[in-house]
């Protein structure tokens, strides 16, 4: 059967068996497209994955009568959901540590700008920023070996990831989290919107940008409440410790 | 419009990661953002594989500034075994929904030329 009988066949019957088969077919587009943009510190498997669901809301949306080939369709398509993951969702850091250390320093920085001019940095204004030398931002955007922030760090027991270590890269208190049990202690007296906050940054690892969506306030109102919180579990920690 | 590099290359897959490395830092000092840097990247790459598919051995490159960066690549020398594949549409929309101005020239009913812009 073609394309054009199976998306007919899909359209009257709704069978969820012939929307499969057709993205089945089209699958490869998925793993090509991820394959292309698996340099940007995303493991392909990640990208693979997003790219194979918008692949079925390609196939979903898709309408043949309008006489442009599903696969010239459905690659912008994929693309965009593929960008807007790097946007949103993508918390990811290099290693060895040097380079991972750089390449938390460059987002850090990368925000700070977005929020103060309202669009993406250059490298040079990120290495103006950092004092470092262009060369340096575009060596460390481009070098590989990545790993998932949300990655666990040492034993499953300590349970920590990157990304809540880095978040508290200069933070001395909390890289002496040992367990979660600690960071509950320390986090006695937030409210219920403070946990909130900080459960949709760290728990779900959403962007300030989802994370502000999702409370009804502004990504500056983020930025700022999870820069006093992070302040406060500090000083608490530094409290518990001292007890 | 101010020419930056002209470069001279392989399609061979192993120059990739150096044409790359060359393209992000034109990104960089024409005032790209990151994430329009790594998307030029791409749309370089696919222009040299869609080119190497038309059975270029080699390409020029030639980057410009231009209120951001302007890039244009063509075959160079002679057409050896041209081997178009099903994945050159692929490409061919992966620019277009990467880069701005994307343009495509045949010669002999072969793609010998790709130029796109990324805006500032």
């Amino acid at each position: 059967m073609d394309d054009g009988a199976l998306f007919q066949k899909y359209r009257e019957t709704g069978d969820v068996s012939v929307r499969n088969e057709i993205a089945e077919k089209y699958l490869y587009i998925a793993s090509v497209l991820a394959k292309k943009f698996a340099g940007r510190g995303v493991e392909y498997d990640d990208l693979y994955q997003i790219a194979a669901l918008a692949l079925i809301k390609g196939v979903e949306r898709f309408e043949p009568e309008k006489g442009v080939k599903f696969s010239t369709f459905i690659t912008p398509t994929i693309t965009g959901e593929i960008k807007n993951y790097f946007r949103d969702r993508s918390r990811l850091v290099h290693l060895p540590r040097s380079v991972s250390e750089l390449r938390a320093r460059i987002r850090d920085a990368a925000e700070a700008i977005t929020l103060e001019t309202g669009k993406h940095p250059s490298a040079r204004e990120i290495a103006v920023c950092l004092n470092l030398s262009e060369e340096e931002i575009v060596r460390a955007q481009e070098a590989g070996s990545v790993v998932s922030l949300d990655a666990t760090v040492g034993t499953e027991e300590e349970g920590a990831s990157f990304h809540e270590r880095l978040a508290a890269k200069d933070d001395g208190a909390i890289e002496r989290i040992e367990n979660r049990d600690a960071l509950e202690a320390a986090m006695r007296g937030f409210s219920a919107r403070e946990r909130a906050l900080l459960e949709l940054r760290f728990g779900e690892a959403l962007s300030q940008t989802e994370t502000a969506k999702r409370m009804g306030v502004s990504q500056m109102y983020v930025s700022r409440l999870e820069r006093k919180l992070l302040e406060r579990l500090r000083e608490n920690m530094r409290k518990g410790m001292a007890e | 419009m101010k020419e930056l590099m002209l470069l001279k290359v392989p399609t061979a897959g192993e120059i990739m990661t150096t044409v790359r490395l060359a393209t992000g830092g034109l990104g960089s000092l024409t005032g790209l953002g990151l994430e329009e840097s790594e998307d030029c990247k791409v749309c370089v790459t696919e222009s040299l594989l869609l080119l190497r598919h038309a059975g270029y051995l080699a390409a020029s490159i030639n980057f410009c500034e231009d209120d951001g960066l302007f890039v244009c690549i063509m075959g160079e020398g002679e057409i050896v075994n041209p081997a178009p594949m099903p994945e050159d549409e692929i490409s061919a929309a992966l620019l277009e929904a990467l880069a701005a101005d994307v343009k495509t020239e045949k010669r002999e009913g072969a793609l010998y030329r790709v130029s796109f812009r990324f805006a500032r």
